[in-house]
């Protein structure tokens, strides 16, 4: 039976196929269903499907996670294991995972693994449930979650051994018996996905207890505006952050989209004496942004992170200052790279909400997306299991570490923390000369020699960018 | 001048504790990661679980170990400086003022 229902079927396929390639292959271009496949091609199936929905909806697209466009070449850089003229690292001593930021603070914060878990707010982005399942999956692996632009939601705070709170742009962590409750505190003026664009989460969106987190009142809207409010100059940062430091003890530090001006707001945020600073790259994600913003805005995160860790080297305050590195960086390879280019230690937010839902995600396909399970506006939360989903990223959290250590083992490093530019190289000579580390064709001793060589290659297009730098004046 | 003595004595035991439990939690923390390597030898969903367990606490231990080290370095420091005696120098400049 099950045999003739299958013949059935493949027959019914063969002919529906059949049919189907004989007119793509007869109808004239503007008649034929395959015109879409170049259609699609030319502009892109994500572009094709927002052109739609701006077309439908006549307001900005709220794409959820961010952008879908990698930056940042993590792919072209290479670690370079150790054999012979160093040891690897024996396999029975343990790599050290730890990380202390704010040493200068009066309570600094250590975290057990170099990976916390990043802003994203309860009610702008996520559900109750799904924030209190990263909270007890960072407790359980003795790393910190972050509030994101939120107010101080009690269960989160309870659920977390260590919290870093936003002060926030809308206001809603920014008064002392929230912001006292801290184990770091970030004043966050921007993120990578939306640059320093105001946002708005609109009444009709907001339930009782966002409502209740939040302090609004009934119908009206969540807006995050795109200054922090009583912070219009260079000084009143400062002050802002001195305050806060005197006040709390806690670390204190600055989290901003990263962005061609970076050494510009690097230095304000050293005068001010921060104890970290948070760099959310281009490929930053974000709940529900507008994909201008998402796609067209900031630097990308590997960028960032060289051009902040050599700002800093260069002011003397590398040791000092933390650099948390976080936009787009989905692999422990990627996260490694990361802190082998000056980062002491990064964020992860989507990745982290895949591995939340990884298991449950059978719970909404084929029906609905994943992400219902744990956004604030999703129509599944309830149906999260916090305890599987924390355990989920538990397991995954650990997975990452222990590649990581992996890594470190085979660069003959005990450390984490001891990765360095040293122990990478590349495959493009762009990135070699832009993150200052060695090119991977040729070898050290000749590594001068090589661009000598070629420096007509290189002229050649400085000899472009200045022709039409030319056009442009004329 | 007896109050220094105490302070130092009550440094000394602090500093004296806090190498104790730097060792254990290295101790501890080298225990939980050859239970980690031994539980993930079965191919059982709640023993790799209570592995994945174990190798936090590992690390968290090494964490502690790290803690306890840099308590015990700023412990040092206080002692130095009630042996300069810059510690009751600062305090006599806070009173007078």
């Amino acid at each position: 039976m099950l045999r003739f229902i299958e013949n059935l079927i493949r027959s019914a396929i063969n002919e529906t196929v059949d049919k189907a390639m004989t007119r793509a292959i007869r109808d004239q271009y503007t008649e034929n269903l395959f015109g879409m496949i170049p259609s699609t091609t030319k502009v892109g199936v994500t572009n094709l499907m927002e052109i739609a929905m701006r077309a439908n909806q006549g307001t900005p697209v709220s794409r959820p996670l961010g952008s879908p466009i990698h930056l940042s070449p993590w792919e072209k850089i290479l670690f370079n294991p150790v054999h012979l003229f160093r040891s690897p690292t024996p396999e029975n001593v343990g790599i050290s995972t730890s990380v202390t930021i704010g040493r200068r603070a009066r309570r600094p914060m250590t975290i057990s693994i170099p990976i916390m878990i990043a802003a994203m707010s309860f009610g702008g982005a996520l559900s109750k449930s799904a924030k209190i399942a990263l909270a007890k999956a960072a407790t359980a692996m003795g790393t910190a979650t972050n509030s994101g632009e939120a107010g101080l939601l009690e269960e989160e705070r309870e659920a977390a051994q260590l919290f870093i709170g936003q002060y926030n742009r809308g206001g809603w962590m920014n008064t002392p018996d929230k912001y006292r409750r801290l184990d770091a505190i970030e004043i966050q003026l921007g993120q990578g996905a939306q640059g320093s664009a105001p946002q708005r989460t609109t009444a009709k969106n907001i339930g009782e207890e966002f409502r209740e987190v939040f302090e609004l009142q009934e119908g009206e809207d969540a807006l995050i505006h795109s200054r922090l409010p009583g912070v219009n100059t260079k000084d009143d940062f400062i002050q802002l952050v001195r305050s806060l430091r005197d006040e709390t003890g806690v670390p204190v530090g600055l989290k901003i989209a990263a962005t061609h001006h970076l050494e510009k707001e690097l230095q304000i945020a050293i005068e001010a004496e921060v104890d970290f600073v948070t760099l959310d790259g281009a490929e930053g994600g974000t709940h529900g942004g507008p994909p201008t913003l998402q796609d067209d805005v900031g630097l990308p995160t590997l960028f960032a992170i060289t051009r902040a860790s050599e700002y800093f080297a260069r002011k003397g305050v590398f040791r000092d200052i933390n650099l948390i590195a976080t936009g787009g960086l989905i692999t422990p390879g990627h996260m490694l790279k990361a802190i082998a280019l000056g980062a002491d230690c990064v964020y992860i937010g989507t990745a982290a909400i895949m591995a939340l839902v990884s298991e449950q995600m059978v719970e909404a396909l084929p029906f609905e997306p994943p992400t219902s399970l744990v956004v604030y506006s999703g129509k599944l939360t309830d149906q999260l299991d916090v305890d599987k989903a924390a355990m989920n990223l538990t397991r995954y959290l650990n997975a990452c570490v222990v590649e990581m250590e992996q890594v470190a083992v085979t660069l003959g490093k005990t450390a984490l923390t001891d990765i360095s530019k040293a122990d990478v190289c590349t495959i493009d000579p762009f990135i070699a000369k832009a993150a200052g580390i060695q090119l991977g064709y040729v070898s050290p001793e000749n590594q001068d020699r090589f661009y000598e060589e070629t420096r007509p290659l290189f002229a050649a297009g400085e000899a472009e960018i200045d022709g039409e730098q030319h056009i442009n004046v004329h | 001048m007896q109050n220094n003595q105490d302070l130092k004595d009550t440094l000394t035991y602090i500093h004296s504790e806090l190498n104790r439990m730097e060792t254990m939690a290295g101790t501890l923390s080298t225990i939980e990661r050859e239970h980690y390597n031994k539980l993930t030898n079965f191919d059982h969903r709640e023993l790799v679980d209570i592995a994945v367990e174990e190798q936090s606490a590992a690390r968290q231990l090494g964490t502690m170990k790290q803690m306890c080290l840099a308590m015990a370095q700023q412990i040092e420091g206080i002692r130095h400086s009630i042996d300069s005696g810059e510690l009751g120098e600062s305090a006599q400049h806070v009173e007078i003022h």
